[in-house]
């Protein structure tokens, strides 16, 4: 019975946690210019990123060593140092956008402005890492995140033609207004949202804060592969919600209100109360996985006592960087960045980083002296050796789409 | 934590090694399963049984010296400069290879890590001998060295027995020349082409010269190296 609520809750989080900043920008955007015509790279980031969490989470099982640890062993210091400043400059925008989205969402609730309450956030946030209990963390924000069900309930309230959005999605029919170019550019976005390299730094080091062994794959595995493409299903909504109510009024998506626009059209202040739950569980939820992911990956690179399982005293210099980098994405939301434009940037710059983290794990998770009999089988090699390829293409064509469609115009 | 669960994995001290793969870069976890450091370097001292493990450095002053070449150097000076009142401060931490008791994925030391630390000694390097240009008996240029592989030698000790060498950077085998099936096709088919003039030789047919950072062979080397831990 234990384990059967442990299994569901790690389902449940998993749903939450999926959906960050990232996802619900860039699927709103999506789906109020293209529809579903693009659910299917939600389907591939979302099998995609299965694949690499299975891997590292195995990993982090068998091994203990989480994903920089790997990161470092394999590329050695000096790639690894340049792999670090890269992978860490994403996961910091990912930072600011996550704060920022913290704010905005309040803001939608206190109608203050945005720049009065991100301190609060940052503070909050930088409380949370310090003090509260890792578990605690990732459950009680997951579980608050899965408010965003609302979006789903939406859909199915404003009555769709299910079958023309089946065959849109099917087909994908790209409204004839836009270009392909832009629809390229938006697909490597979608990609990069869904793929976040964060998510597999926080996945595999919160396995070894969780003290997984070689018993616990079965539910990690569990966890994955049901918990993320039910959060893929939520994105989905949110891009067919964007789609059904944005959409026809030509109505292009650069705030977060507008987001939530589509679930007050369909279910009224209720509705729309329950999805800014959404969001700010969901945005502060991911503040916290990627503000632990910049400690977790810096002090994974250098070998400094890195966790949440010891007195913050016992890993300060990991609580040292978490400390300084709360401060600084505070300092950088205060200059008045627009968090929906760092949003934008950090979704494409992460499609660019890919396979820096996830080429070191599919090569460890196939050495047989570091994974003895988990080294990865037939499918997850198939599967991953296919997703190289494909990261591989989306990170050399991201840049080169940004400066072409002028970031999607 | 990780180290309170069973572990599957041998321990690699008791077995041959190859130093860059399976020591460098490894987590060092102290007695009570604290982190610590990385293996930023491993020090080798010679007597007369040959060429042996004496330590592992771990540090910013071994750290930056990997980071190679001047760049490396350059660093190395600036980590000085930064508080020149502080003896040896370019000098590596080292722990004593005494102190570890296991290697698996990670380092296992036999102490507690408050207070392990001591200031290097005057040894030579692995992540110096990585890397240094291998010249043939006619002086022609041959590879450089990839990895060095150790086997327990007298004393328990880890003895230097042969050399990898091939074209290429340290490191950019990542275990796929020494093992037939390891996966997947694609990386281990691109690194194995990269790496087809990869070819191990035998300490006793090479002379190391630390000063010039070379390697001189008697004979021209055709042996590919296999895996250790291969079962033959």
């Amino acid at each position: 019975m234990k384990k059967v609520f442990a299994v569901a809750l790690g389902i449940l989080t998993a749903i939450g946690g999926f959906v960050d900043i990232g996802d619900l920008v860039t699927n709103a955007q999506v789906g109020a210019r293209f529809g579903l015509s693009m659910a299917w790279v939600v389907g591939v980031g979302v099998l995609g990123i299965c694949v690499f969490a299975e891997m590292s989470g195995r990993v982090a099982a068998v091994s203990g060593r989480a994903t920089f640890d790997l990161v470092r062993e394999r590329l050695g210091p000096r790639l690894g140092l340049l792999n670090l400043a890269a992978s860490m400059l994403i996961t910091f925008l990912t930072f600011v956008a996550e704060i920022g989205g913290v704010a905005l969402s309040l803001q939608l609730v206190a109608s203050v402005h945005v720049l009065l309450i991100v301190p609060l956030v940052g503070l909050l946030v930088w409380l949370l890492l310090w003090r509260a209990r890792f578990s605690a963390i990732e459950n009680v924000l997951g579980l608050l995140g899965l408010a965003l069900v609302v979006f789903a309930v939406g859909v199915w309230q404003l009555g769709p033609d299910w079958s023309a959005l089946a065959h849109q999605a099917a087909a994908v029919q790209k409204p004839a207004d836009e270009h392909w170019r832009t629809f390229a550019y938006y697909a490597v976005a979608l990609f990069g949202a869904a793929m976040t390299p964060y998510e597999v730094f926080f996945f595999s080091s919160g396995g070894v804060e969780e003290g997984w062994t070689t018993k616990d794959i079965a539910t990690m595995r569990a966890n994955v592969f049901i918990g993320f493409p039910l959060g893929g299903v939520l994105s989905l909504a949110i891009a067919a919600s964007a789609w059904l109510v944005l959409g026809p009024m030509e109505i292009s998506v650069d705030s977060l209100g507008q987001v939530g626009l589509p679930v007050a059209a369909a279910l009224g202040k209720v509705g729309l109360a329950i999805a800014i739950l959404g969001f700010v569980a969901a945005t502060f939820g991911a503040a916290c996985e990627t503000g632990l992911s910049v400690g977790y990956s810096v002090a994974q690179y250098f070998g400094a006592q890195w966790g949440k399982y010891v007195r913050p005293g016992e890993a300060a210099v990991f609580h040292l960087i978490v400390l300084l980098s709360t401060l600084f994405a505070t300092a950088f939301l205060m200059t008045a960045v627009d968090p929906i434009l760092v949003t934008e940037v950090s979704v494409v710059f992460s499609a660019v980083a890919l396979p820096l983290t996830y080429f070191p794990i599919l090569v460890v998770a196939n050495d047989p002296d570091y994974m003895g009999e988990h080294a990865n089988g037939h499918l997850a090699n198939t599967l991953g050796s296919v997703y190289l390829v494909i990261i591989g293409i989306a990170a050399v064509a991201a840049i080169p789409l940004m400066i072409w469609t002028r970031m999607g115009q | 934590m990780s180290d309170e669960q069973p572990r599957t994995r041998e321990n690699r001290l008791t077995g041959p090694i190859d130093g860059a793969l399976h020591l460098l870069d490894r987590q060092l976890i102290d007695s009570e399963g604290k982190l610590l450091g990385k293996v930023d370097d491993v020090e080798l001292g010679s007597d007369s049984d040959g060429v042996s493990i004496t330590a592992l450095l771990t540090g910013p002053a071994a750290l930056l010296s990997r980071l190679g070449g001047r760049l490396g150097s350059t660093l190395v000076e600036r980590w000085g400069q930064l508080r020149v009142s502080e003896p040896h401060r370019t000098r590596p931490w080292r722990i004593d290879i005494d102190d570890v008791e296991r290697l698996d994925s990670a380092v296992h030391l036999a102490v507690p890590r408050d207070g392990v630390l001591r200031r290097d000694r005057d040894g030579h390097r692995l992540g110096r001998l990585t890397g240094m240009d291998v010249l043939g008996p006619d002086g022609v240029w041959v590879g450089r060295v990839l990895d060095a592989r150790f086997e327990p030698g007298a004393g328990g000790r880890l003895v230097l027995c042969s050399l990898i060498v091939g074209h290429g950077r340290p490191g950019s085998l990542l275990g796929y020349d020494r093992r037939s099936d390891q996966g997947p096709w694609v990386v281990r088919s691109l690194v194995r082409w990269l790496h087809r003039h990869t070819v191990i030789v035998d300490v006793d047919e090479a002379a190391i010269s630390w000063a010039e950072t070379t390697v001189t062979l008697r004979a021209v080397p055709h042996e590919r190296p296999g895996h250790p831990f291969e079962k033959v």
